[in-house]
């Protein structure tokens, strides 16, 4: 059976891979509202609440994009490599060991010593633009911020975060159309950051610690459950992940807010709204907009026969205002919501989340009381809003408090 | 040790099943189950699942 085979015509269509396609277009929320599914060039798209929260944790679906070098037409080399073995390339045994010993160094435990370091990180960072009244929230804040707290999280002085932020643009160029000619460029940072893995994992071997690398070498004393290179292999999936999915993740709550100034205000009198202010904007602006699942046999679901093989794109950010559980989608920081989907969901739930919530909660919450009535100052620079959004550059002003 | 999970806020996520596959399971329908009564050599396995759980649903009692 051929992926055309499985889908009704009459099911919408989703052209996914038309670089102006965006998921919060009133053509996708038209889609939605006529049927759970799409048709795209790629297989299927889930457009439903319910549906995309059945599927993120359905047992005939696996992770989608483990594939993706190869699907580039790229084969061979260290990041390749990489990619394939790490960890949100897994499934079954192979991944629950990973995840096993990766967990206690993604504990909510470990995030709580941290959190004063956030603070002080978001506090120096404002104070080098507070008083002129403007910045570029990207470069000034979201991108410092974002590879600071990695530098916290890795224990190195947040000198080092320019370097960090470099290398993991670089290896993100794997993400993007242009990866097989980016090639050199990919390779270059990937070998360089597997280095640094290399040099922190040396030196707490050299003096153990209970931090986040001291956690992973432990779990490393027995090498049949994490072994050498799968050690480093979890290090630098952790520095690039965590930093462009937070540094994007900031800008775009940012911009919600300036749209909604209200709401900012609040937040600046209710301090303690901060940890819902996340979770709101990453329903409404995630930069994870939607997540890949692959089909590992044939099924059947609502109906509708899958077969193996098939891919089907779970659209997070549409599911995240459907009217059958959303009644009033629009932007509230005091609404009591149903859960989103910005972390994704089931086994590959994302490992980072404690850090990215702990860490994004502690800015907004500074940012709210340092910068008020933000708006706008000049042209905002966009990623495309689909797959992985966000703001490249974001100029703003204020009125320092 | 008693175990139990708040289904209000359990997502299905199946973070304790990879934890702690002794205790946490998921049956033919795909809703969570666990022994609600654990032997305390598998403390260990149980405060890594409730450590690991995106929801923090898990109660150890």
């Amino acid at each position: 059976m051929t992926q055309a085979d499985l889908t009704t015509p009459d099911a919408p269509y989703l052209d996914v891979a038309d670089p102006t396609f965006s998921i919060r277009s009133a053509e996708v929320m038209a889609a939605r509202d006529a049927s759970w599914y799409a048709r795209t060039p790629y297989g299927l798209a889930a457009l439903r609440y319910d549906d995309v929260q059945k599927l993120l944790r359905h047992p005939k679906l696996r992770q989608g994009s483990y594939r993706w070098p190869a699907h580039s037409g790229v084969t061979g080399g260290i990041f390749a490599q990489w990619w394939e073995s790490m960890l949100l390339s897994q499934e079954g045994d192979t991944h629950a060991r990973l995840r096993r010993m990766a967990n206690p160094a993604f504990s909510p435990k470990l995030i709580t010593d941290l959190r004063p370091k956030f603070q002080a990180l978001a506090n120096r960072l404002i104070d080098q633009f507070a008083a002129k009244g403007e910045c570029d929230f990207i470069a000034d804040f979201t991108e410092p911020y974002a590879t600071g707290v990695i530098c916290d999280l890795l224990g190195l002085p947040f000198e080092k975060w320019r370097e960090l932020a470099d290398i993991a643009g670089e290896m993100g160029l794997a993400l993007g159309v242009t990866f097989k000619q980016d090639l050199p460029i990919v390779e270059a940072a990937t070998a360089r950051l597997l280095a640094y893995a290399e040099e922190l994992v040396a030196a707490r071997r050299a003096e153990p610690s209970d931090d986040f690398i001291g956690t992973l070498v432990k779990a490393n004393a027995d090498k049949s459950q994490l072994s050498d290179q799968e050690l480093l292999d979890m290090i630098v999936l952790a520095i690039f992940g965590g930093i462009d999915t937070t540094r994007n993740q900031i800008g775009l709550a940012m911009a919600m807010f300036i749209e909604h100034p209200e709401q900012w205000a609040l937040l600046a009198d209710q301090p303690d709204l901060a940890k819902a202010a996340v979770e709101e904007v990453m329903r409404v602006r995630p930069t994870v907009t939607w997540v890949t699942r692959e089909a590992t046999e044939d099924f059947t679901y609502n109906d509708l026969p899958i077969a193996a093989g098939t891919t089907v794109h779970l659209f997070s950010q549409a599911a995240c205002s459907d009217p059958a559980v959303f009644a009033n989608p629009d932007f509230d920081i005091t609404a009591d919501r149903k859960p989103h989907f910005g972390f994704g969901g089931g086994a590959h739930h994302c490992l980072g989340h404690f850090i990215a919530r702990g860490d994004m909660t502690e800015a907004l919450k500074l940012l709210a009381q340092r910068l008020r009535n933000p708006r706008f100052n000049g042209t905002v620079e966009w990623l495309p809003d689909s797959g992985n959004t966000g703001a490249i550059s974001m100029p703003i002003a204020f009125d320092p408090s | 040790m008693k175990v139990d999970v708040d289904m209000s806020i359990c997502l299905l996520h199946g973070q304790c099943v990879i934890a702690a596959p002794a205790v946490f399971s998921f049956d033919d329908a795909g809703g969570l189950v666990w022994l609600s009564d654990v032997d305390e050599g598998l403390r260990g396995d149980v405060e890594a699942a409730a450590d690991a759980c995106p929801e923090q649903a898990i109660v150890i009692g």
